[in-house]
């Protein structure tokens, strides 16, 4: 028999570093001259300073470095792929195991917090500039942050009523607590950057109306994608984002179901299946259409997923949804053409990704056949005023990819108001 | 098969089943603790030292110090000899011999003058100790009168020593500080004065951190601190050091020596034998992990005796003060190059970073490869070794003769851990 973990919807999957055992995990860094794990940080957190920092006593130093480079910092510390980024570049895999940089990073950030630093700073005086940021998601809070530190006046607009997009919407809270989100976040109005919630660009407000000088598009991928296959429009079928969001919101008063299947698999079918398993369904089960090896999600997801006692299967592409009005069963079809599943189901997740919405209603960008913003990897457009990045550019990456196009982007829009301030 | 020694050993005349020791400090301060202690396989116990002063202590009254969140690399306490009643404590140590005679019993006491001295030596050989230990070293007493105080003053060792030696047929062993610059001389007078055996090291005065929040040291007593005595791991190689001294001093010939400082495992055990102690003292790693780690020294020395085919413990002391030898008589003709194991290497250029910055700049560092080399300025120091994480990946290799200097043949060691 195997143990199976169990633990409520909120609990934290992982737990944190104290100082001494920081300063233990710290000293197994083998501090390498030329520190490969920062070359491994999409967002260039720079965890061979942090972890230096922490190695030689200096705990708010370390947090600096983190929120200085990344102003999510929080957030990636629970949610990066530390297994293909920065701890796959560490030196000491050569001996034994990597740094635990993620665990680290989150530590760091947590003393950022306790000793109540306030790490970074606006400048008083304002340039004459307006930035709007459509979407409150990881690129256009590093895009604002990073503007807002610069001296720009920036404004978010978001369609829902909290900051953090994916962070907050889109991730179970034992994997990302709401209140490491908030933080981030924090640190982000902090500088100054307005919010204003509950408002769709292009839908209640008009950004031509509002007299910006430069917008930056960083909307991620709300937009839902459910399969064309027979019974999809059953009650009991769930888009992963509307799945995710229903958990987050009512938490423990949402109840998926007994058995609940999850297709998909990415971090985002993961993060289903746990928030069903969390909730109270007692079989919840992974189908995914290739293998683990193809599996975009990380190893680790998997392997906390397994721990639970959530199942899986590949190689199984859904066919039908079964059942009268409300579901009560899948079918799928084997890869190999011979193989074939019925699975007993009270409600089934797909999460096989999500794409953008209209975003030709915001500014008038020119975007691709998937509906994608079309941007260069500075973040610039066919518009001269307007930038994208993140996942509304990419097809959906990580968070830590998009605060580095988030950071790229706000400085591209720098160097655009730079430009019209000589003028002016 | 399980190995088995017979590790006993003749120290001051008394046989001792093994050579490991407590001693006198708070880990066998009354009969439970020594009794535990004995029952655990410690060949003797230094009984926590015993005055006509009986001790008031402070709160708190201990502070260790880490390294990069190691703890406890070195330990301080501000504690002095007993603060139990000195009739109770001879009691105990009249027990101890009563119900454990197999095991070796020494009485450590302290005086605050000559008459204090004789009663205490009077008192000791009554209990039925097997040996007494004259403390002339412990750094935080409350009085001038004693502990090291006494120890730095040559005139009242020996006038101490021959007054507690006159009155007992015990044999008597004088504790010695290394809050000096040489020992021999104390050590010495303590012998002239009648003493049989020269225990070393005491504590090493110490500040050992600040505390940020009282301006202070630590540990905090009602907002101030004190300077007081320093052991553990960090103190072993100045008490090797001044063993190895009194070894080879002459006019110590043949004195026994019982070894102090730093000592938790078997290996740290044999170091102290190796340059001439036939005694072994524990505290520190004691009041860290507690009786049981005697166990480890005895079977890790067995282990060791089993490999090199030694049977008699004894032959282990001093073996390796003739290869002590003074700075003038090293070869200093030739250098010994590292040799890098590319393959070993991780590539993290810690060993490019020390040599240049602390070294020779004798390492160059391909940083698209992430591989050091040697060049021609090596001097052979090895600071390169010393610093890279991978075992074995740097290890010695080529000698090169100075110039003009005529090539013999030398001995290089190979084995590092």
């Amino acid at each position: 028999m195997s143990k199976v973990d169990k633990r409520k919807y909120t609990d934290e999957a992982d737990y944190g570093y104290n100082l001494r055992t920081a300063r233990e995990e710290a000293m197994r860094c083998l501090l390498c001259i030329d520190a490969p794990c920062s070359k491994g940080c999409p967002a260039g957190t720079d965890p061979g300073s942090f972890i230096r920092s922490i190695r030689f006593n200096n705990v708010k130093g370390a947090a600096e470095t983190i929120r200085k480079n990344n102003i999510l910092g929080g957030s990636c510390a629970r949610i990066c792929p530390y297994d293909r980024l920065c701890e796959e570049e560490c030196s000491r895999c050569g001996i034994d195991k990597p740094i635990q940089i993620g665990r680290l990073q989150r530590f760091a950030v947590e003393q950022e917090k306790a000793l109540k630093m306030k790490t970074l700073e606006a400048p008083k005086k304002k340039k004459p500039f307006k930035v709007a940021c459509v979407g409150a998601g990881p690129a256009s809070l590093a895009c604002a942050a990073k503007l807002a530190q610069a001296g720009y006046q920036v404004t978010i607009y978001e369609e829902k009523d909290k900051a953090g997009g994916v962070l907050t919407y889109g991730i179970t809270p034992s994997r990302l607590p709401e209140h490491v989100v908030a933080f981030d976040v924090k640190t982000v109005k902090d500088l100054g950057v307005k919010f204003v919630f509950n408002t769709k660009v292009g839908k209640d407000v008009d950004l031509n109306e509002l007299g910006f000088d430069a917008v930056f598009i960083g909307a991620g991928l709300w937009g839902t994608t459910l399969p064309n296959i027979p019974g999809i429009d059953k009650k009991g079928v769930w888009t992963a984002i509307d799945f995710l969001k229903e958990g987050r919101t009512k938490k423990e008063n949402f109840y998926p179901g007994d058995n609940v299947i999850v297709i998909g698999g990415g971090d985002v079918a993961v993060d289903c299946a746990v928030t069903a398993k969390l909730l109270g369904s007692k079989n919840v089960h992974i189908v995914y259409r290739r293998t683990i090896e193809e599996a975009p999600a990380n190893m680790t997801e998997f392997q906390y997923a397994l721990s639970l006692g959530i199942g899986m299967t590949t190689n199984m592409a859904p066919a039908e949804v079964l059942g009268d009005k409300k579901i009560d069963g899948m079918a799928f079809n084997g890869r190999d053409g011979v193989s074939g599943l019925k699975l007993k189901a009270d409600a089934v997740v797909f999460a096989i990704g999500q794409k953008p919405e209209d975003m030709t209603a915001i500014a008038g960008v020119k975007v691709t056949e998937k509906g994608r913003v079309k941007a260069t990897a500075s973040g610039k457009t066919n518009l001269a005023k307007v930038f994208a990045a993140g996942d509304v550019v990419n097809g959906g990456k990580t968070a830590v990819e998009a605060v580095k196009e988030g950071k790229d982007a706000a400085d591209s829009i720098i160097a655009y108001l730079a430009k019209k301030e000589g003028v002016k | 098969m399980a190995v088995k020694k017979d590790l006993s050993i003749e120290y001051m005349g008394v046989k001792c089943e093994n050579p490991f020791f407590l001693s006198s400090s708070p880990v066998g301060g009354n009969y439970d603790m020594v009794a535990k202690a004995f029952e655990t396989g410690w060949g003797g116990v230094f009984f926590k030292t015993i005055g006509i002063f009986v001790a008031d202590e402070c709160s708190p009254r201990f502070d260790q110090n880490d390294k990069a969140g190691l703890p406890w690399i070195g330990f301080k306490n501000m504690e002095q000899i007993s603060d139990k009643p000195t009739e109770k404590n001879f009691e105990f140590l009249y027990k101890l011999k009563k119900d454990y005679p197999d095991k070796v019993v020494v009485s450590s006491v302290m005086g605050s003058c000559e008459e204090e001295w004789v009663q205490l030596g009077i008192m000791s050989e009554q209990a039925g100790a097997d040996l007494i230990e004259c403390n002339f070293s412990c750094p935080q007493m409350t009085s001038h009168a004693m502990g090291s105080d006494v120890g730095t003053n040559l005139e009242l060792v020996e006038q101490y020593s021959r007054a507690i030696s006159r009155v007992t047929k015990l044999p008597v062993i004088a504790k010695m500080t290394p809050n000096i610059t040489i020992m021999e001389p104390a050590a010495i007078a303590a012998i002239k004065g009648g003493a049989k055996g020269i225990s070393a090291i005491n504590t090493v005065k110490s500040i050992t951190s600040m505390d940020y929040e009282n301006m202070t040291g630590m540990p905090v007593v009602n907002g101030v601190s004190s300077i007081s005595g320093y052991s553990g791991t960090a103190v072993k190689p100045i008490g090797m050091r001044f063993i190895a001294n009194l070894a080879s001093c002459p006019d110590l010939a043949g004195v026994h020596l019982s070894g102090i400082g730093g000592i938790e495992s078997w290996n740290d055990c044999l170091d102290y034998m190796l340059v001439g102690a036939r005694n072994i003292q524990v505290t520190t790693a004691v009041m860290q992990y507690g009786y049981e780690i005697v166990k480890d020294m005895i079977n890790g020395m067995a282990h060791f005796m089993d490999e090199k085919g030694i049977d008699d413990i004894s032959k282990l002391v001093g073996m390796a003060l003739p290869n002590l030898v003074p700075a003038e008589e090293l070869n200093r003709d030739f250098k010994v190059i590292p040799k890098i194991d590319n393959k070993k290497c991780v590539g993290c250029g810690r060993c490019y970073v020390s040599c240049y910055d602390a070294a020779h700049q004798a390492i160059d560092w391909d940083d698209k490869k992430r591989r050091p080399s040697i060049n021609d300025e090596c001097v052979g120091c090895h600071l390169c070794l010393n610093v890279c994480p991978v075992k074995d990946c740097i290890l010695p290799g080529e000698i090169k003769w100075k110039e003009g200097r005529k090539p013999v043949d030398i001995k290089v060691k190979q084995d590092y851990v």
